[in-house]
């Protein structure tokens, strides 16, 4: 009941804030073959929308076509109410994003590289420059040539010039790929942080869906260049039991609270890890209820692949 | 404004740029001293063809001289050194992906293509300049300055132009040699618009002008017919500046050309470019 009322808020919600992207019919045949075929996609202001596919779904060419970087074959494409293409200058300079992996000029420095595309939009300050650098933590190496910088370190970098001229919607396109661990992690706080704090719309791509569970507010999914679903997260994830991996020591005291749980079902227990199947709703209370009874947790993960959860919607037996 | 010097911050912030800077600088500097060297053997090998008719006085080896010989020994490479930077100037975006960094801007592409276009022509006019001051200022100081003898072997003349001109007829010179390799330039930043990677512009380029040159100077009819067809043809019309009388009729027709030749290169570049769907 808490649930469907939680859910029920959430599409009022949705249904007021205003309509920062949306696209009519859009779509892009390359040769023979579409790429993205009908789509109808709606971002709303303030939202974290994922735009979720597996690799080749199409989620790079509808990126592309949103940024001006492909003609769409068919369809339109509408920003803050303006069509794209006859105020393409208006509807740009209030956009920024990262298509694929951050590239920069490599011969020049991450300041110098902000410093011309900040510049290509607005009039930049270079204090300005220096402060969103220390928002993506890279002030310190401000001044040397990008070849120099890891993988990580450019996709921040290119967060940063996302963020220099203050777009209020960023598109990111799968802007963890590649990156280790601690990258990963950086990459999904500094998402949030600009979502919550900076109140910027945020348009992400991702294949992974334990992505979307922890930074998106509102998802699409795309397969075979074919929106499939799109609503709001909670709508989508968040009617199934959901699995989780939890690393815990000790294993045995943790098993045993778990085990007294009605909305818990523990699936398997060994080498510091339980996984568990949780009802909606409980997993922070999960999460809680162990560290309460000082039970170490190391991670706390959701364990749910993407083939599965397009298994489900496809065949039907997910309610969306 | 603002996207041009942009444009030619980021040109000339590559030490790829400065490649034909440096060749230009050595090539001259060698040349001119290899030449002080041999001054004497050069000096009887140009007299040995005009002692027979002429009484000759002067400083026939001078500056002016030394520069009207290496503007023509250059023109097949100076193009070369241009399509370094026209040639890459757009491809290179692509294959650095720094293109879909630009094309998410508010600049329009074809602000974006137009600003790279004349950061082309802008490297083209400093290369030349610098090939100008490099061989008139090096040539005057070792050589000293003098009148000026072109000896057209093949035009059967010999054209003499006194000191006092030959400052301007230079300048004229030297105007028209950067506006002949603004076509070269233009080419070359076409194939750049159209391909993924900088050493396609450069080799496809260079093919056009090695293959037109020759063409153009075959010494048979088939070939003499088609030489009106080809840009090249129209190239050397800095020479034109060194004749006497000045030809200003086939010097205003060869710039026209040339001209149109440019027009047409980037237009064809500019509408490539506004439809080009990047998906590298």
């Amino acid at each position: 009941m808490v649930l469907e009322n939680r859910v029920v808020e959430e599409m009022k919600d949705s249904l007021q804030k205003e309509v920062v992207l949306r696209t009519h019919g859009l779509s892009k045949k390359f040769g023979k073959r579409w790429a993205a075929r009908d789509l109808n996609l709606e971002v709303h202001r303030d939202d974290v929308f994922c735009f979720l596919g597996p690799n080749g779904a199409g989620k790079s060419t509808t990126i592309r076509m949103i940024l001006t970087l492909l003609m769409p074959t068919a369809g339109s494409i509408e920003m803050f109410g303006m069509d794209l293409h006859k105020n393409r200058s208006a509807v740009l300079s209030r956009v920024c994003g990262i298509v694929e992996k951050p590239d920069f000029y490599l011969y020049l420095s991450a300041y110098k590289n902000l410093e011309i595309l900040g510049s290509m939009t607005r009039r930049i300050e270079k204090e300005k420059i220096m402060e969103t650098l220390e928002v993506v933590g890279l002030k310190a190496r401000a001044f040397e040539k990008v070849k120099t910088f890891s993988h990580g370190m450019k996709q921040r970098l290119g967060i940063a010039q996302a963020l220099l001229t203050k777009p209020e919607l960023i598109i990111l396109d799968e802007p963890t790929t590649g990156l280790d661990p601690q990258g990963t992690k950086e990459v999904r706080e500094l998402i949030r942080r600009l979502s919550h704090d900076r109140e910027m719309t945020i348009f992400l791509s991702s294949h992974l869906l334990s992505e979307v569970e922890l930074v998106a507010t509102r998802m699409a999914v795309i397969n075979r260049g074919e929106l499939i679903a799109q609503g709001s997260v909670s709508e989508l994830l968040g009617k199934e039991a959901t699995e989780y991996s939890i690393e815990v020591l000790p294993l045995e005291s943790a098993t045993e609270l778990i085990a007294k749980l009605p909305w818990v079902k523990v699936l398997s227990a060994q080498n510091g890890k339980i996984k568990v199947r949780v009802e909606p709703g409980h997993s922070s209370e999960l999460n809680r209820l162990l560290v309460t009874h000082h039970i170490g947790v190391s991670s706390f993960s959701p364990h749910r692949t993407l083939e599965d959860f397009f298994l489900k919607i496809t065949e039907g037996t997910s309610e969306i | 404004m603002k996207l041009l010097w942009l444009e030619i911050f980021k040109t000339f912030s590559r030490w790829r740029t400065y490649i034909a800077f440096g060749f230009i600088a050595l090539i001259v500097i060698l040349t001119e001293i290899v030449m002080k060297l041999s001054a004497d053997e050069i000096m009887i090998r140009m007299m040995r063809s005009l002692q027979k008719d002429f009484l000759i006085f002067g400083n026939l080896l001078n500056g002016w001289f030394v520069t009207a010989f290496i503007m023509n020994s250059l023109h097949i490479h100076i193009p070369f050194l241009i399509t370094l930077v026209a040639g890459d100037i757009v491809s290179s975006e692509s294959t650095s992906g720094t293109v879909r960094l630009l094309l998410i801007r508010p600049p329009s592409r074809s602000k974006i293509i137009t600003v790279k276009y004349l950061t082309s022509l802008f490297y083209t006019t400093a290369i030349v300049l610098f090939l100008a001051c490099m061989s008139i200022f090096l040539g005057l100081a070792l050589f000293g300055s003098g009148d000026l003898i072109m000896n057209y072997a093949t035009r059967f003349r010999i054209v003499f132009i006194p000191e006092a001109e030959i400052p301007v007829r230079m300048l004229l010179a030297f105007a028209a040699a950067i506006w002949s390799m603004t076509v070269v330039a233009s080419m070359a930043f076409l194939f750049s618009t159209l391909a993924e990677n900088s050493i396609g512009p450069i080799i496809g380029t260079m093919a056009v002008v090695v293959v037109f040159f020759l063409l153009g100077n075959f010494p048979f009819d088939f070939f003499r017919a088609l030489s009106p067809y080809l840009f090249t043809t129209y190239m050397i019309f800095w020479q034109r500046f060194l004749d006497d009388p000045i030809p200003w009729q086939e010097i205003a027709r060869s710039a026209i050309i040339l001209g149109l030749h440019n027009i047409g290169l980037f237009l064809i570049a500019f509408v490539a470019f506004n439809k080009k769907d990047i998906t590298s």
